[in-house]
C-alpha cells in the first residue's frame, strides 16, 4: 500500500534537505559579497555625494537614481545576456546586487555623514587636522555607528532579493526549490515552498538579532542613537 | 432640595505602590466654579480625569447630576458628552482648523449635519474671540489663541460642567490674560467650573470654592475669602505663602 | 526597523529623486512618455486600432536608419577623431531598434501600471488596520499583527508569489470565476500576482503607517476620547489623518518598490512590462537594446511616481503638520 501523500511529500523534501542546504549556502555566499561589494561602491559613493562636487558628483548621483529607479530583474538580465559582463551566474548576480546595493547603502552614509554635527569638522579642524583627516578620523567614525540601522535593512533586502538571481539559473535556495518542483515532486509544491521560505525567514531573523547586538555593541555611551 | 451637581465621594486612586488619591469627597453645585490648588503630585490632575473617566479609580463614588458615572455600565462616551475638558498643553487636533476642532465632536459625536455644526463653531469661536481664526490651522496659532480654541471646543458640547486641567500654566506669562479673562467671562455666565490653576487673581475673583489638596487629600476646602485670609490648617497657609512668593518673583 | 533615522534616510533618498525631476529635460521626457502611452492605450484599447493598426508603430524606422547609417559613414570617415558622432549613430540605431517594439511594451506598461496600482491600494485597505492593531490592539491582536507583518517581510516576494502560484490552488479557483481571462479582465496569473503583492504591500506599508501613527502625541487621541468619540472613532477621525500624513514619505518608498518589483510577476507568467521584453528579447536576442528600453520605461515610472506623490503631499499638507514644518 502506497504511503499517504502528505507524509511522502514531505519525506520528499526530508530526503533532499542537503540541495536545499547547499542552495542556502549560495544564497548567503550571493548576500555577503554583495553586500560587501556595495559596501566597497557605496561608501566612497556616498562620501562623494556628501563632500563631492562638479561632475564627479554629477555622475554618482545620476548612476544611484537609475540603480535605484530600476527593477534588479533587469539589471541582472542586462548584465547576463546583454553585456556578458561574465560567463559566472554567481558573479554576474553579485556584481547585479553589489551594484544596486551600492545605490542604496550609498544613501544611507550620505544621511549619516550628514547628520554628524557641523561643529565636529570644525572642532578637528581646530586642533590642526587637514579637512581630508578630519572627514576621515573624526566624522567617518561616528558616521560609520550611525547608518547601522539602515545597513540591517539593507542586508535583509539584499538578502530576499538574492533570489531574484534564479532568473540567470543560479542555484540558490529558491532555484533548489524551483528544480525539486519541476524537475522532482510537483505534488509537493507546498511542502517545498514553505521550507524554502521557512529557511529564508530564519536567515532573516538571525541577520536582524546579529546587526541588533552589533548596534548596541559599537553604540556610544551616552551618544546619539541612530 | 436638588443634588449637588457634581459629588465626590471617599475616591481612591493608587499607580501600583504610589497612592494618588487617598479618600477624596466633596459637592459642587450647578454654576459654581471650584479651584483647585496644591503641590505638584498632589494628584490635582488625576482627581480631574477621574471625573470624565480618563482615569479609573480604584474606589469610592463620583456622582454627576445624581447619577454614579463609576459604574461600571456607564457608557463614557455619554458621561464625556457632558463633561467638558481643557487641557494643559491645549491637545487641539493638528489636522483641523479652529473651526473643525470645535466641530469634530458636534459632527460625530452629536450627529449634527454640516451647516449647523459650522454655525455653532462659530458662535463658540465668537464666545472666545477668535472667529477671525475660525480657518487658521493650530499651528498657525498663539499659545494663548490655542487654549481659546481648546475652551471653545470643549464648549460646544454645551457640557454641564466643564473641568480645566492647568489651562495657563503651558503658556507664556504675557499669554496668560487672554485666556484667564475668557474663564472668568464664562463664570460669570453661570457655567459650572471645575478648574486646577494656580492663577490666584481668578481664584480670587471668579472662585464660588477654592479646595486645596495635598498628598491625595483634601486639607481645606472653602470659600476664597476664608483659605486666602483666614486658612484653617497650617499647610494651607504655608502652601499660599510660597505660591505668592514664587509668582511675585517672576 | 522604523526608527526616526530610517525615515530621514528614505525622504532624503526621496528628495534627491526629487531633484533630479525638477529639471525640466526629466520633465519632458515624463510628459512625452505619458501622452505617448495614452495615445497607444486609446488607440489600442478603446479604438480597437482606429489612428494606426494595433502593434504598428506610431513612428517609422527608416529615418533614424538612415541618420543612423549616415552619422556612423561620417564618423568612419572622421578616423579617430570621429567617436562622438559614432556615439550619436549608436544612439540612432539604438532608436530604431527599439521603435518596433514599443507598441508591445506599451501593453506591458499597462500591466505593470494594474498591478502596481491595485498591490498598493489593496495592501493599503489591509496595512491601516494592521497597523492600528498593532498600536491600539490588545495583546492577541498585536501579535496576530507583527506575526504577519514579519512574516511577509522575512521572506522573499517571489517565494510568496511561488507559494501561492504553485502551492494553492488559488490558480484553479480564480480561473473558474466569470470573466477572467475574457476581453479586459486578465488571465488567472495576473490575480495571484495581485493578491501576492496585496498581502506583501501590507506588510510594509503597515510599518510605515505604524511608526507614523506612533509619531502622532497621545494627547490627541485623549482629546479626542475627552470630547466623547469612542476610541475607534478618535483613531478614525483624529490620528489616522494625521498619522497618514506623516506616512506619505514611507508611503512613497513602497509605491517606487512595488513599481520594480512588479516585474516578479513575469515568474508566473503575468505579460506585463518584463515580461514582454523578455519575449522579444528571447526571440530577437536583441537583449542589452530591449533590456535598456525597459530599464528606461521602469525609470520613467519610477520618476513619475514620485512626483505624483510630491503633488500629493503639497495638496494634503497642512500646516504644522507631517513633512513641511516639522
Amino acid at each position: 500500500m502506497p504511503p499517504l501523500p502528505l507524509q511522502s511529500d514531505w519525506a520528499f523534501v526530508v530526503e533532499n534537505l542537503d540541495l536545499l542546504i547547499a542552495g542556502t549556502g549560495v544564497t548567503v555566499a550571493l548576500t555577503v559579497a554583495s553586500i560587501l561589494l556595495g559596501f566597497l561602491l557605496g561608501f566612497p559613493a556616498g562620501a562623494i555625494e556628501v563632500y563631492g562636487r562638479g561632475p564627479l558628483k554629477r555622475a554618482v548621483e545620476t548612476a544611484g537614481v537609475v540603480l535605484r529607479g530600476t527593477p534588479l530583474l533587469v539589471i541582472i538580465i542586462l548584465l547576463f545576456f546583454g553585456l556578458s559582463v561574465s560567463s559566472s551566474a554567481f558573479v554576474t548576480a553579485t556584481i547585479a546586487l553589489g551594484l544596486r546595493s551600492a545605490a542604496y547603502q550609498s544613501q544611507i552614509f550620505r544621511g549619516a555623514l550628514q547628520s554628524v554635527d557641523e561643529g565636529q569638522l570644525e572642532a578637528a579642524r581646530a586642533v590642526g587636522m587637514g579637512r581630508f583627516q578630519a572627514i576621515r578620523s573624526v566624522v567617518v567614525p561616528q558616521a560609520l555607528r550611525r547608518s547601522v540601522p539602515g545597513f540591517q535593512n539593507e542586508f535583509t533586502i539584499v538578502l530576499k532579493d538574492t533570489s531574484i538571481a534564479i532568473v540567470i539559473g543560479l542555484g540558490e535556495l529558491l532555484t533548489v526549490g524551483q528544480n525539486l518542483y519541476q524537475g522532482g515532486q510537483s505534488t509537493a509544491a507546498l511542502e517545498i515552498f514553505l521550507t524554502v521560505s521557512l529557511i529564508y525567514f530564519v536567515l532573516t531573523f538571525v541577520t536582524n538579532r546579529s546587526l541588533d547586538r552589533l548596534d548596541d555593541r559599537f553604540s556610544i555611551p551616552g551618544g546619539e542613537r541612530a | 432640595m436638588s443634588d449637588p451637581l457634581l459629588a465626590l465621594d471617599d475616591v481612591y486612586k493608587s499607580y501600583g505602590e504610589e497612592q494618588v488619591l487617598s479618600g477624596v469627597s466633596f459637592e459642587m453645585d450647578a454654576g459654581d466654579v471650584d479651584v483647585v490648588i496644591g503641590p505638584s503630585g498632589s494628584g490635582k490632575s488625576t482627581m480631574l480625569r477621574c471625573v470624565n473617566r480618563l482615569t479609573e479609580i480604584d474606589s469610592g463614588d463620583i456622582y454627576l447630576d445624581g447619577d454614579c458615572v463609576t459604574d461600571a455600565d456607564t457608557d463614557v462616551n455619554e458621561l464625556r458628552k457632558q463633561v467638558g475638558m481643557v487641557f494643559q498643553d491645549f491637545n487641539l487636533f493638528a489636522h483641523l482648523t479652529a473651526l473643525g476642532n470645535v466641530t469634530l465632536g458636534l459632527r460625530k459625536v452629536r450627529g449634527m449635519d454640516k451647516a449647523t455644526a459650522r454655525e455653532r463653531g462659530y458662535e463658540h469661536l465668537e464666545q472666545v474671540g477668535l472667529s477671525d481664526q475660525a480657518d487658521s490651522y493650530p499651528a498657525e496659532l498663539s499659545g494663548g489663541q490655542k487654549q481659546r480654541v481648546g475652551i471653545a471646543r470643549a464648549l460646544a458640547m454645551d457640557p454641564k460642567l466643564l473641568l480645566f486641567d492647568e489651562p495657563t500654566s503651558a503658556l507664556d506669562p504675557e499669554l496668560v490674560g487672554e485666556v484667564v479673562e475668557v474663564m472668568r467671562d464664562l463664570a460669570a455666565e453661570g457655567i459650572t467650573m471645575l478648574v486646577v490653576s494656580h492663577e490666584m487673581g481668578f481664584a480670587r475673583s471668579a472662585a464660588s470654592d477654592i479646595i486645596f489638596l495635598d498628598e491625595g487629600r483634601i486639607v481645606e476646602h472653602g470659600p476664597p475669602e476664608q483659605l486666602f485670609e483666614n486658612p484653617q490648617a497650617a499647610r494651607t497657609g504655608e502652601f499660599l505663602s510660597r505660591l505668592e512668593t514664587t509668582h511675585e518673583g517672576e | 526597523m522604523g526608527t526616526p533615522e530610517s525615515t530621514t534616510t528614505e525622504r532624503t533618498i526621496r528628495t534627491r529623486a526629487a531633484e533630479l525631476t525638477d529639471q525640466p529635460l526629466t520633465l519632458l521626457t515624463v510628459a512625452v512618455f505619458w501622452t505617448w502611452l495614452v495615445v497607444r492605450w486609446t488607440n489600442d484599447f478603446l479604438l480597437d486600432g482606429a489612428l494606426i493598426e494595433r502593434g504598428t508603430s506610431f513612428f517609422p524606422t527608416a529615418p533614424f536608419e538612415a541618420a543612423a547609417s549616415a552619422l556612423g559613414s561620417l564618423a568612419a570617415s572622421l578616423g579617430p577623431v570621429g567617436f562622438p558622432v559614432g556615439w550619436v549613430a549608436g544612439f540612432f540605431e539604438f532608436l530604431a531598434a527599439s521603435i518596433p517594439y514599443l507598441p508591445e511594451l506599451a501593453i506591458g506598461v499597462w500591466a505593470t501600471i494594474l498591478l502596481t496600482v491595485l498591490g498598493i491600494a489593496l495592501g493599503f485597505v489591509i496595512a491601516v488596520p494592521l497597523s492600528v492593531a498593532r498600536v491600539y490592539g490588545g495583546t492577541i491582536t498585536r501579535s496576530l499583527a507583527l506575526g504577519y507583518t514579519e512574516l511577509f517581510r522575512g521572506t522573499p516576494l517571489l517565494a510568496q508569489l511561488f507559494v501561492l502560484y504553485f502551492a494553492t490552488p488559488l490558480t484553479t479557483v480564480i480561473r473558474e470565476l466569470p470573466t477572467v481571462g475574457t476581453g479586459f479582465i486578465p488571465a488567472q496569473a495576473f490575480w495571484v500576482a495581485v493578491i501576492a503583492f496585496t498581502l506583501n504591500s501590507a506588510a510594509y506599508q503597515s510599518e510605515y503607517i505604524r511608526s507614523a501613527l506612533n509619531s502622532v502625541p497621545e494627547g490627541q487621541l485623549t482629546a479626542a476620547r475627552a470630547i466623547g468619540l469612542s476610541k475607534v472613532d478618535g483613531i478614525r477621525h483624529v490620528v489616522l489623518p494625521q498619522g497618514l500624513r506623516y506616512a506619505i514619505p514611507g508611503w512613497s518608498n513602497e509605491l517606487v518598490y512595488l513599481i520594480k518589483y512588479s516585474s516578479l510577476a513575469s515568474f508566473i507568467t503575468v505579460r506585463e512590462l518584463f515580461e514582454r521584453t523578455d519575449a522579444i528579447a528571447s526571440e530577437t536576442y536583441r537583449y542589452t537594446e530591449l533590456f535598456v528600453l525597459a530599464g528606461l520605461f521602469y525609470l520613467a515610472l519610477v520618476i513619475s511616481a514620485s512626483l505624483l506623490m510630491e503633488y500629493v503631499e503639497e495638496q494634503v499638507a497642512i500646516p504644522g503638520l507631517g513633512t513641511t514644518g516639522r
